[in-house]
């Protein structure tokens, strides 16, 4: 994995991007994952009676696939300290969502680091949002 | 004070320990599924190295220690006393449905093995009756503070979610909806749409003269000048004029759809859209107030409703 | 009078068939509009050295000009802002040929504006650039297509809301407009309503397209093509037909202009671009309100034609639903109106087959031809900067 530190980033890098193929298992492991047994996120029949096309990815995989997309990039001394988002058009399986990112501010008192982080699927925006990490100092470590 | 405004503030759910402590089971079932790779999630030397004391839990995973799992999710009970008051109001309104719009966290420190995880939730606000692209409800939104076993606050989250009323299933309907069409964003009109994606109207105001001006430009055409800032808009205006427009229909919208023309009360105009008032009731002239409508992750646009007389 | 009055003059007008489907290229509508307007003038393509059209036009001069063999050009000019241009082509041309600049020039303007690109469809789905310095005219939009505000008609039908607010207007008022150009259409053989006139009954009868508008308010979207040929007043009197002289010719942009959505002036039942137009047309050719003996008004849409009859003076602001329904706009009334049937009866030609009509009107060759026709105004695209003017038989 990579190992950032706080002076190596600059405000306007850009993460890699990470497509994130939605399989049905995928949604359905995530969601048990986070003991989200909603029926809207493994039944079929039950979610489209609910209005919706299929089942759909729960929330707290987002922040889950969010968190793992920045830690990545990241590396293992990164301290995640918010991740804010807003969610947008669902992620249904047989898509794929594309995350990406981009360095937006860097506050040196405390060495955090902002990235506004973005999902998109073939619907449009799945997520938008902000993830703040502190990162190691080059002279600390 | 509505009912539902009587909610701002009360206590929903009742401090509620985790049924599981930290533990790196879950972890590993949680890493496995999200495909985090990160070694300081499952590898004590690794987490060492990496400065924590051992092992950690995902950030993101907080929430997950707190959830109810299979047994509540079937029986649906134990939400807790205000929660369920709070579902019956929006039952009996038809808000039937219920889906997660925004999830904000932030985290005080890293959780590891052993930590109990503890949650209360709080009522920030309910929002007045919204149209969204799923149908017509409120915006819930909450508070929740996660403690840990020395009542120590480990993490704060404001997560909000869209109760609402489902539009009628049709096929129709189920297809994805296409979006509104996308703002010409450039350099002189950003500010206005970064500031509606805030939920902020606001009206460019010359540094110069203080004439306020819409829609905005670099220059005041009173006194010449550059340099400007914004006032934010009270959000009380009236109906200046109006259409109902019915063909050619795009996608992304209702029809019939009423476009107005708001004069503010700062005494600018702007067109908009009007919410909660048929087509037949609109008349020029009539109070009107600001309301937000969230159309997609990148497109807030402020719309207006009839003020109500109370 | 200014210098510009009376130097020049319309000598040709050609047009193509109108239609829902030309089944030919823009470029070729175009040379065939040109070609009939150059051998109605009784001229050669080669002694045309001027050319104007507007800047939605798709036919570039070069190729109208190489391709109809018209040879050297001394001056070629466009004019912005849609329908807005039509009237403006033949200022340009006027004041080229006043000057010197060129002998003969041609105005014209070709679509398949059906069967092609419709504007009726609105701008909602215009591309948006992603340059950061998206220009002034794309970023206008911002204001419009995500509140679902995006074509003509519903830009029209703002202002119409108002001005029935304010007068006390109705949709009869309008549907009146609507019945005029439709009775004079059917009885002009290149109306593509020939034959087919409504009531007023039809016309509230008709579906809303954009409340207060109704389908029968709005005009048409036509393929085809219109030329004109100008040249100075003194060669045209040698020419086959009488000369339309130009008496006035002018351009109006208002104070606090938008591209169809001038909300935000203080007040909005008017057209100040068009008052703009009318006074400099009176001040130009001498002449008033009251000397116009017939009037082509752009009808995109019929509310408009309103207040353009109150900017122009021939009533006063409010009045003109009562100058309307007197009747003043029929061929027997005090200033026949749109002889040709109008863009909602005959062609939505951009405002340009209505100057072509006030040609034969000053000729006395309209099919709906009233007696003693002087001096015809004519107006060009309104809710747009736009153009006006006076052509008059002269001295
Ligand atoms: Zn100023």
């Amino acid at each position: 994995m990579n190992r950032r530190t706080y002076e190596e980033v600059a405000v306007g890098e850009e993460l890699p991007a990470l497509p994130i193929p939605l399989t049905r298992t995928l949604i359905v492991a995530t969601a048990i994952a986070s003991r989200d047994y909603q029926d809207v996120h493994h039944d079929p029949g039950l979610a489209v009676e609910r209005g919706s096309k299929d089942i759909f990815m729960n929330i707290l995989t987002t922040n889950g696939l969010v968190d793992r997309y920045v830690t990545e990039w990241a590396g293992p001394a990164a301290v995640v300290k918010a991740i804010r988002i807003r969610l947008g058009v669902p992620n249904h399986p047989g898509d794929t969502m594309t995350l990406t990112g981009t360095v937006t501010a860097k506050h040196d008192e405390d060495r955090r680091v902002e990235i506004a982080v973005r999902g998109e699927n073939g619907l449009g925006a799945h997520v938008t949002g902000t993830v703040v990490v502190r990162l190691p100092s080059k002279v600390a470590t | 004070m509505t009912a539902y405004e009587d909610f701002a503030g009360r206590e929903i759910v009742p401090l509620r320990e985790g049924p599981d402590p930290v533990n790196v089971p879950m972890i590993r079932h949680w890493a496995e599924a999200m495909g985090d790779r990160n070694p300081v999630h499952l590898d004590d030397d690794a987490a060492r190295a990496a400065g924590r004391p051992g092992i950690v839990a995902p950030a993101s995973m907080t929430q997950a220690w707190t959830m109810r799992g299979y047994a509540a999710s079937i029986t649906g009970s134990g939400a807790g006393p205000g929660a369920e008051e709070l579902n019956a109001l929006l039952e009996k309104d038809g808000y039937t449905s219920v889906v997660a719009t925004d999830s904000e966290f932030e985290f005080h420190r890293e959780l590891v093995v052993g930590d109990r995880v503890n949650v209360r939730e709080v009522v920030e606000s309910i929002s007045p009756e919204k149209s969204t692209a799923l149908g017509v409800g409120r915006f819930v939104t909450t508070v929740r503070t996660y403690t840990d076993q020395d009542g120590e606050v480990v993490a704060v989250q404001r997560w909000r979610l869209l109760r609402f009323r489902p539009k009628a299933p049709s096929p129709e309907k189920r297809a994805p909806k296409a979006l509104r069409p996308r703002p010409a964003v450039n350099r002189d009109n950003a500010f206005w749409f970064e500031a509606a994606r805030e939920h902020r109207l606001v009206v460019q105001r010359c540094s110069g003269c203080g004439t306020l001006r819409h829609p905005p430009g670099p220059c005041c055409p009173h006194c010449g000048s550059f340099e400007w800032d914004v006032a934010e808009a009270s959000g009380r205006g009236q109906v200046y004029s109006f259409v109902v427009a019915h063909h050619p229909r795009h996608p992304a919208f209702e029809y019939p759809l009423i476009v107005a023309v708001v004069e503010l009360d700062e005494g600018t105009r702007l067109i908009t859209n009007l919410v909660g008032v048929e087509p037949g009731e609109v008349e020029i002239g009539m109070p009107v107030v600001l309301d937000w409508l969230d159309a997609d992750p990148d497109l807030s646009l402020p719309v207006f409703r009839p003020q109500e007389n109370d | 009078m200014s210098r510009l009055s009376g130097a020049a003059a319309v000598a040709g007008i050609g047009a193509t068939e109108f239609s829902k489907d030309s089944g030919r290229s823009e470029l070729r509508l175009a040379c065939e509009a040109v070609l009939a307007a150059i051998a109605d003038a009784g001229l050669k393509p080669s002694d045309v050295d001027g050319m104007v059209t507007f800047t939605a036009d798709t036919n570039a001069e070069i190729h109208v000009a190489r391709t109809t063999g018209m040879g050297d050009l001394t001056f070629f000019s466009r004019i912005p802002h849609g329908g807005g241009a039509a009237c403006g082509t033949v200022q340009q041309a006027a004041l080229a040929v006043a000057t010197g600049v060129a002998d003969v020039v041609v105005c014209y303007r070709a679509f398949n504006e059906r069967s092609g690109v419709r504007y009726g469809l609105g701008q909602a789905d215009r591309p948006v650039e992603t340059a950061a310095d998206i220009g002034a005219d794309g970023a206008a939009y911002a204001w419009l297509n995500p509140f679902g505000l995006s074509t003509p008609a519903q830009w029209v039908a703002m202002f119409a809301r108002r001005y029935m607010h304010e007068y006390g207007a109705t949709s009869e008022d309008f549907g009146r407009v609507a019945v005029v150009d439709r009775k004079h259409a059917a009885n002009n053989p290149a109306a593509w309503f020939y034959q087919r006139p409504i009531t007023l009954e039809d016309h509230q009868a008709s579906r809303w397209i954009a409340e207060p508008l109704h389908l029968l308010d709005c005009c048409q979207e036509t393929d085809g093509g219109q030329a004109l040929v100008v040249v100075s007043a003194e060669r045209a009197r040698d020419l086959p037909h009488p000369p339309a002289v130009i008496l006035g010719a002018a351009q109006g942009s208002g104070d606090d202009q938008h591209m169809m959505t001038s909300y935000y002036r203080p007040r909005i039942t008017g057209i100040p671009e068009m008052g703009l137009v009318g006074l400099q047309l009176y001040a130009q050719s001498g002449l008033g309100p009251a000397d116009m003996d017939a009037a082509i008004l752009y009808d995109h849409f019929t509310p408009l034609v309103l207040p353009q009859l109150e900017e122009l003076g021939f009533c006063a602001p409010g009045e003109a639903k009562d100058f309307v329904a007197e009747g003043n706009l029929e061929l027997g009334g005090r200033l026949p109106f749109n002889t040709h049937g109008g863009q909602l009866g005959e062609a939505y030609l951009h405002g340009m087959n209505g100057i072509a009509e006030a040609v034969r009107l000053v000729r006395g060759t309209s099919v709906n031809q009233p007696e003693g026709v002087r001096n015809v105004i004519v107006t060009a695209g309104t809710g747009v900067p736009t153009s006006g003017l006076v052509l008059g038989a002269g001295r």
